[in-house]
């Protein structure tokens, strides 16, 4: 009697076990993580802004099977992996698509504007439930590696359209066609950021120094304008609270108050990103073997000894603490230069109570007598999955030529003839400084071949890999760059390796 | 229980024999039904059909960009697994951090809740509020104070260890230092369990401290001997809870190491490794595999304690 009892009141017990441990276990602790973003550029510049509001609202439900109410295909725009999801984007958008909806009755555009720091994560969901959008963008070179085989390669469309995108220099249309595997070319010229030399005035003139180089092939201070130029200079303008700089007897290391170099928002020390206005190179050579670049070799070396021998660079520490702005170094005004793309103007500008002080851009430095401007691009692509491809591709032309979505973007356009406008628009949000914009002109002469983001087996894993070495070097003294460079050489073999079948 | 049971069929038989109506008994238990009825259906169709979907998907090589690719492996993905040093790795860092921190939040929530229901204390109510108060402020952004707050530069614990004579560790950035400081981290999050002790604490009948009192028993006799006792169903309860929580640990070592497990893989939590393969990797068939590894891992500690609180667990009311 008490067996045949206990077997169902053990087992009833058991299976409530089972059901509070899986209640607890889908509770909503994992749905708080951030996502990991597609983005690059933008996301950078949505870190700083004023949040979105609810995307949920402003998302208009689906339109089930049959036209849209123009009479034409529906084609549905994901945006959110890059720019697109701040407040003051979403209204040019809108305006965009009503617009373009009402002028013709072809092609009716849906539109689906999803969180940033979700949309990655959001965007793989709908794919794999059969759900994939038509078009997604704005979308940089990263974000195109996370889904590069879901993309539609454009060339057929191209071609029997007779598109052409008028006003981007050859070299571009070059870059953006490199984007795609196989030579597939899976997105059209839209944004294009350059990087350079960004640096606070302010620090400058106090410190009596002149400001780096505007011009190609023009010397700093009558000498070259190169690495070993940027060194010295940057331990000038490293200063510690007693006001010595790096340079003099006597520096005191443990109490920086200013530093004078650093790269900010470059992926988290992405030592892929970091080391890209060193050269350019692949990561693995034709036979499948993993490569560490000579000037990525010599780029781990330079900011190792730049954090931790010479103190001209942050550490990790240095840079999330309230010196630094908790991880808005340059806007601190505690940093005299920083190497940044043209994105990174969104970024410059302190905080309240801190006044705005006055910067300036300045050519990339030589490394190994060539210069490299690391260059991040932003386009927009469509899916393989569309089931309307000619319709997408009609969508996507009126996307990439308009202007006014590439001032609410912030994006300086590839297309040359309205580069102006967007220098302009800049510019204004900048009164009093006059911003070198021939130097961003300049630097996309210079851009980085293969591309630091360049897709790679397991993109993912790799880009953790560099982020991981790159950390490491920010926050511990003594490492031996060669031998982690050694180590970090094995680490891509085995995710190369893993990743091909 | 029994009278329940019983009771139950009764009205079954009556609504069989044509009478129409259910008894009382039958119609709470109907009543009771459906407002069980809403718990029940969301859970079936957002607990048990993911459950047995990751089920499913942990026997393919799902990815989530190239669904039209997948696979079944069978076994693969568990087989995987084991020779997964970042497997291994996720496990053992939740496995330290669990030592360190489930005994410290118990400990501390309990000593917090014993503090605020002490009658001495003056605003006990506000303190109470105090200190559940960080609950309500979102994981993210109380991490990212954290991250100021264990600065080696310019926080505030160094600088206050500083005027202490003592050189503050590099909490964050140190595999040894960074537990400690996710479990100072965590204890900002013991609200809930000391509202929770608070309510146990309330419920010991106070005749057994009075009788206590009269036999000479001092205030730590009374509380090892009654209060500890009394508490156990929920100190049970915090502890299996805390155990899951533990294991499903992300957020916070996602937001200090940007979902990396820096430094060296020391905040690799399993769950952040899950996380990882399943929307870094994009590999949800592996990740589904790892979830199970990890409901399994936790299901069966479940059982273990609650195996172990039979002897150890005092019901007043008897076993429940």
């Amino acid at each position: 009697m008490n067996a045949r009892r206990s077997v169902p009141k053990g087992f009833i017990g058991l299976l409530g076990v089972v059901a509070i441990i899986a209640s607890a276990c889908g509770s909503s602790t994992t749905s708080t993580a951030p996502s990991a973003t597609a983005s690059e550029a933008p996301s950078v510049a949505a870190a700083t802004e004023a949040p979105s509001p609810s995307l949920v609202n402003i998302t208009p439900a689906p339109i089930a099977a049959g036209p849209g109410p123009n009479g034409g295909t529906v084609v549905r725009w994901f945006i959110g992996l890059g720019a697109g999801t701040q407040p003051a984007q979403i209204g040019p958008e809108q305006a965009f698509i009503t617009a373009f909806n009402n002028s013709q009755k072809d092609v009716y555009i849906q539109y689906e504007i999803v969180d940033n720091t979700q949309a990655s994560n959001i965007l793989k969901t709908e794919i794999a439930a059969g759900n994939a959008p038509d078009i997604i963008g704005p979308v940089g070179v990263e974000g195109l590696n996370l889904f590069q085989d879901q993309l539609l390669d454009l060339k057929p469309l191209i071609d029997s359209t007779g598109y052409k995108s008028n006003g981007v220099d050859q070299s571009l249309v070059d870059f953006f066609n490199s984007l795609g595997q196989n030579g597939a070319t899976v997105g059209l010229p839209f944004a294009v950021y350059p990087s350079f030399i960004f640096y606070n005035k302010d620090l400058f003139d106090e410190a009596g120094l002149p400001t780096p180089p505007t011009k190609v092939g023009d010397p700093y201070d009558g000498k070259p304008w190169d690495l070993d130029a940027l060194r010295t200079l940057a331990m000038k303008l490293t200063v510690d609270k007693n006001g010595k700089d790096a340079t003099q007897a006597g520096f005191d290391p443990n109490n920086i108050v200013q530093w004078g170099f650093e790269s900010q928002y470059m992926d988290n020390y992405n030592l892929r990103a970091e080391s890209a206005f060193f050269g350019a190179g692949a990561l693995q050579d034709s036979s499948g073997k993993a490569v560490i670049p000579d000037y990525m070799a010599q780029a781990a070396k330079w900011y190792n000894d730049g954090v931790w021998k010479d103190h001209f660079i942050p550490t990790a520490n240095q840079v999330t603490s309230d010196l630094l702005s908790g991880g808005s170094e340059f806007a601190s005004g505690n940093v005299a230069i920083d190497e940044g793309h043209t994105w990174f103007t969104c970024c410059v500008t302190p905080s309240a109570p801190k006044k705005p002080f006055k910067f300036g851009f300045a050519v990339q430095p030589t490394v190994n007598g060539k210069i490299t401007s690391p260059l991040h691009a932003d386009t927009f692509s469509i899916l393989k999955t569309t089931k309307v491809p000619d319709a997408a591709f009609k969508a996507l032309q009126a996307i990439v030529a308009s202007g006014d979505l590439l001032t609410a973007y912030g994006a300086m356009p590839a297309d040359q003839t309205k580069q102006q406008a967007w220098f302009d628009s800049i510019d204004a949000q900048f009164p009093g400084m006059k911003l070198d914009w021939n130097v961003a002109k300049q630097m996309l002469a210079y851009p980085d071949i293969p591309n630091h983001q360049s897709n790679v087996p397991d993109y993912s894993k790799v880009r953790s890999a560099m982020q991981a070495f790159g950390n490491a070097y920010r926050t511990t003294q003594g490492l031996d760059i060669d031998a982690e460079l050694a180590k970090l050489q094995q680490t891509l073999q085995g995710i190369f390796d893993e990743a091909t079948p | 229980m029994a009278r329940t049971s019983r009771a139950v069929p009764a009205p079954i038989r009556r609504s069989r024999e044509g009478r129409g109506q259910l008894g009382p008994s039958g119609r709470e238990a109907v009543w009771g039904f459906v407002f069980v009825a809403p718990w029940i259906i969301g859970f079936l169709l957002f607990t048990i059909g993911p459950l047995i979907a990751s089920l499913v998907f942990s026997l393919t090589d799902f990815d989530l960009v190239r669904p039209e690719a997948v696979r079944f492996v069978g076994l693969d993905n568990y087989a995987r697994m084991v020779a997964d040093p970042l497997v291994v790795q996720g496990l053992v860092v939740t496995a330290r951090f669990a030592i360190i921190a489930i005994p410290v939040t118990m400990i501390a929530s309990l000593g917090v809740a014993l503090l605020v229901n002490s009658p001495r204390l003056f605003g006990r109510n506000l303190f109470r509020t105090l200190f559940y108060m960080p609950i309500q402020i979102p994981l993210v952004a109380s991490t990212l104070v954290w991250i100021g707050f264990l600065n080696t530069e310019t926080g505030w614990l160094n600088g206050l260890l500083g005027l202490a004579g003592i050189d503050g560790p590099d909490w964050l950035n140190s595999a040894t230092w960074v537990y400690p400081a996710l479990t100072l981290i965590g204890l900002w999050g013991i609200g809930n369990f000391m509202l929770i002790n608070i309510a146990g604490l309330q419920s010991v009948p106070t005749e057994l401290y009075e009788a206590a009192r009269i036999d000479g028993a001092g205030p730590w006799s009374s509380f090892r001997r009654i209060t500890i006792p009394m508490m156990s169903p929920i100190l049970l309860y915090n502890l299996v809870i805390s155990l899951i929580t533990t294991f499903q640990y992300l957020t916070q070592a996602y937001v200090l190491t940007n979902g990396r497990g820096d430094p060296n893989n020391a905040t690799l939590f399993i769950n952040l490794d899950l996380f990882r393969e399943a929307f870094v990797n994009n590999h949800m068939g592996y990740a589904s595999a790892i979830g199970w590894l990890l409901f399994t891992i936790v299901l069966v500690m479940t059982l273990v304690l609650f195996f172990i609180a039979r002897r150890r667990v005092y019901y007043a009311g008897g076993e429940a």
